[in-house]
């Protein structure tokens, strides 16, 4: 993959997290989710065979259907605007990505002395992810959020141990767990509604 | 036919199959009782690798299974692990009382088993990480019931438990690198640094204890003394593979300074919360830490400390079993487990009371019940080493029986109320006293234990 395209993807994997972490909408941040799926999965086939790297994108898929059908069938209503009614909350999240972004990008000089086979969009991809994902879990109550944070810092460590090992095991291992984690969130969701024993 | 199909995907598939049955919680329990005690008896006596007659056939139990590459072996060595852990379901099966736990206490318990199993007995050890993060999985499921919110101590538990699979995984990498640079010690340090960092989320060293005394506060006590008790068994039998098996000890590094002081830490933070709580989760949450301390300072005696460490984890069992089913019982009776709440309780409930009293100060290590004999064996182990972790250590069992003073005082105090509100049935009442008298029998005779403890650490350290 060519460095200018790689650098696109980058910038959109940025998008991607920030705005997973800035906006209030369930729906967007699921869309937004399924999205960063697509370019975890081009930053892992970087490094890996296509069919072994598709796993990422059926597994990443899988569990942002999982949550989204979850609340889409959900009584309660939700907020569909983008932003949440706190702009003050959203500036600070977003200035507070905007930090996690500098930051990782001053470490990557740093961090390629560790993942040698990788590129810089990787390993500036995975690590931005794992601050994003971090930043969410921070941030959040929600059990929602905090899941889809856990999918994120999965998705960053995923990209980055591409570059280091390859075994079916593990890719499948991780899959199960991308996918265990959507329906745990979707437990979560919908836990206290159900009925109770004892 | 081999071990871990026997000892781990038949029950996870018990397990997945009796999901569908949860409303029959009686016909479960029992039917549960039953298969635990089957796998038990299994452990007990299945020959490993040798031909033997099983009703019309002749069958050869393998020790390992092939997947993807990767091995699962489960050798005549680990039976005392399989046992230890199959007895600890059926102990918890035992003593829960199906009308106040949640009846998906019975299958996901049983796939927590497996998984700890499937992590312990996994090749390359490390992939053992993944397991435990599938076991936070369920076991945030486990503390969720339906019905009730997920607690925030829950999701700060599946956090903390992921972020550690992480940093473990990528301590692995790192170290299976070293071995083609060997000599380079910054690659070891920085490795074990990340290594520490990762076994430090999963056991919840300080400073990542919080999640235990919220979950403790808030959520069912049975379940969460469950979790405590198998989870933390769990963590430290993989950490002790981990360690062995990954060479940690042979790469001339001192391990056992850094067990140490979070050992210290650990006792000493547990010690402090126990002296300020005034909550009876809390104070739960507070001996669970401490008792993670003293774990980590018995196996930093490395060979003098497992059997410290395995008449530990006995010991724990029972402490946290009567502990736990006394305060479920005793929530049906007071809206709150706070200390106000409680007040004069013991003038009510005496008999539930006694076991949380006797469950606290077992595992303070009060003199005379089963808990003091094994901490002063620890006590004994440590005193070779600076009078610093030994002060602490006592300090902090002193901090802890404080704690249980308060306690009792709190239990005892005439609060000027008058029940007639019946807690328990008699069979639970009567549950309760019995494994109040073997706590104390332990103390009187710990040689049992002990005699069976160094049996599990020779056939371990043996492998």
């Amino acid at each position: 993959m060519s460095d200018l395209l790689q650098s696109l993807l980058l910038a959109l994997l940025f998008f991607c997290g920030t705005g997973i972490l800035i906006g209030s909408s369930r729906r967007w941040m699921t869309g937004l989710l399924a999205l960063q799926y697509v370019e975890v999965f081009l930053f892992v086939s970087i490094s890996w065979p296509l069919e072994i790297a598709v796993v990422k994108l059926v597994a990443g898929w899988m569990a942002s259907a999982v949550l989204f059908l979850t609340y889409q069938n959900m009584i309660e209503a939700e907020p569909e605007s983008w932003f949440a009614a706190n702009p003050p909350g959203t500036a600070f999240k977003g200035f507070a990505a905007l930090l996690v972004g500098l930051s990782v990008y001053s470490l990557v000089p740093l961090a390629l002395r560790w993942f040698l086979g990788a590129t810089s969009q990787q390993v500036l991809g995975g690590l931005w992810l794992l601050g994003l994902g971090l930043l969410q879990l921070v941030l959040s109550r929600d059990s929602l959020r905090i899941i889809i944070g856990l999918l994120t810092v999965l998705s960053g460590f995923e990209i980055l141990y591409a570059t280091l090992e390859a075994s079916v095991l593990m890719t499948g291992l991780l899959a199960i767990l991308n996918i265990g984690f959507a329906f745990l969130g979707a437990y979560l969701l919908i836990a206290s509604n159900l009925e109770e024993n004892p | 036919m081999s071990t871990p199909l026997i000892w781990i995907l038949l029950p996870m598939l018990a397990a997945g199959t009796s999901l569908f049955f949860l409303r029959y919680r009686y016909i479960l329990r029992w039917s549960g009782l039953g298969f635990g005690l089957i796998l038990v008896v299994s452990g007990l006596v299945l020959p490993i690798n040798e031909v033997f007659k099983f009703l019309f056939w002749e069958v050869k139990l393998s020790e390992q299974l092939l997947i993807f590459g990767r091995r699962f072996i489960l050798s005549g060595a680990d039976r005392p692990i399989v046992i230890l852990l199959f007895s600890l379901w059926l102990f918890w099966l035992l003593i829960m009382d199906p009308k106040l736990v949640p009846a998906q206490f019975i299958p996901l318990s049983l796939a927590g088993i497996c998984l700890i199993l499937t992590a312990y007995s996994v090749e390359p050890i490390f992939y053992g990480a993944l397991f435990f993060a599938f076991l936070a999985l369920i076991y945030v499921v486990l503390l969720s019931p339906p019905g009730k919110e997920p607690t925030p101590g829950v999701l700060r538990f599946l956090i903390f438990q992921i972020l550690g699979m992480l940093f473990i995984l990528f301590a692995a990498w790192l170290a299976s690198w070293i071995d083609l640079n060997s000599g380079n010690q910054v690659m070891l340090a920085r490795s074990l640094l990340i290594l520490a960092l990762g076994f430090s989320f999963l056991l919840s060293i300080f400073p990542f204890i919080s999640w235990i005394s919220m979950v403790s506060e808030r959520n069912h006590p049975f379940l969460s003394g469950y979790i405590f008790n198998t989870y933390f068994l769990g963590v430290f039998l993989f950490g002790t593979r981990f360690i062995l098996e990954g060479g940690w000890i042979g790469q001339g590094l001192d391990i056992q300074l850094p067990f140490q002081l979070a050992g210290v830490i650990m006792l000493s933070s547990g010690g402090l919360i126990a002296i300020f709580s005034k909550h009876l989760g809390r104070l739960m949450g507070a001996v669970i830490i401490a008792e993670i301390g003293r774990s980590l300072l018995a196996i930093s005696l490395f060979q003098a400390g497992f059997p410290i460490y395995f008449g530990m984890v006995i010991l724990q069992s029972i402490s946290l079993g009567v502990w736990s089913i006394s305060l479920t019982q005793l929530q049906q009776g007071i809206h709150d487990l706070d200390f106000q709440s409680a007040a004069g309780a013991a003038r009510l409930w005496p008999v539930i009371t006694s076991g949380l009293l006797l469950g606290y100060f077992t595992l303070a290590g009060v003199p005379l019940l089963g808990g003091f004999p094994i901490y002063w064996a620890l006590g004994s182990g440590l005193s070779f080493y600076p009078l610093w972790i030994n002060s602490i250590f006592v300090l902090s069992t002193l901090g802890l029986v404080y704690g249980g003073l308060r306690l009792l005082g709190v239990l005892t105090k005439n609060a000027g109320e008058e029940s007639i509100l019946i807690l328990a049935a008699p069979s639970y009442r009567y549950l309760i006293l019995g494994l109040n008298v073997l706590l104390v029998l332990i103390g009187f005779l710990p040689q049992l234990i002990f005699r069976i403890t160094r049996t599990i650490s020779d056939l371990l350290l043996g492998s």
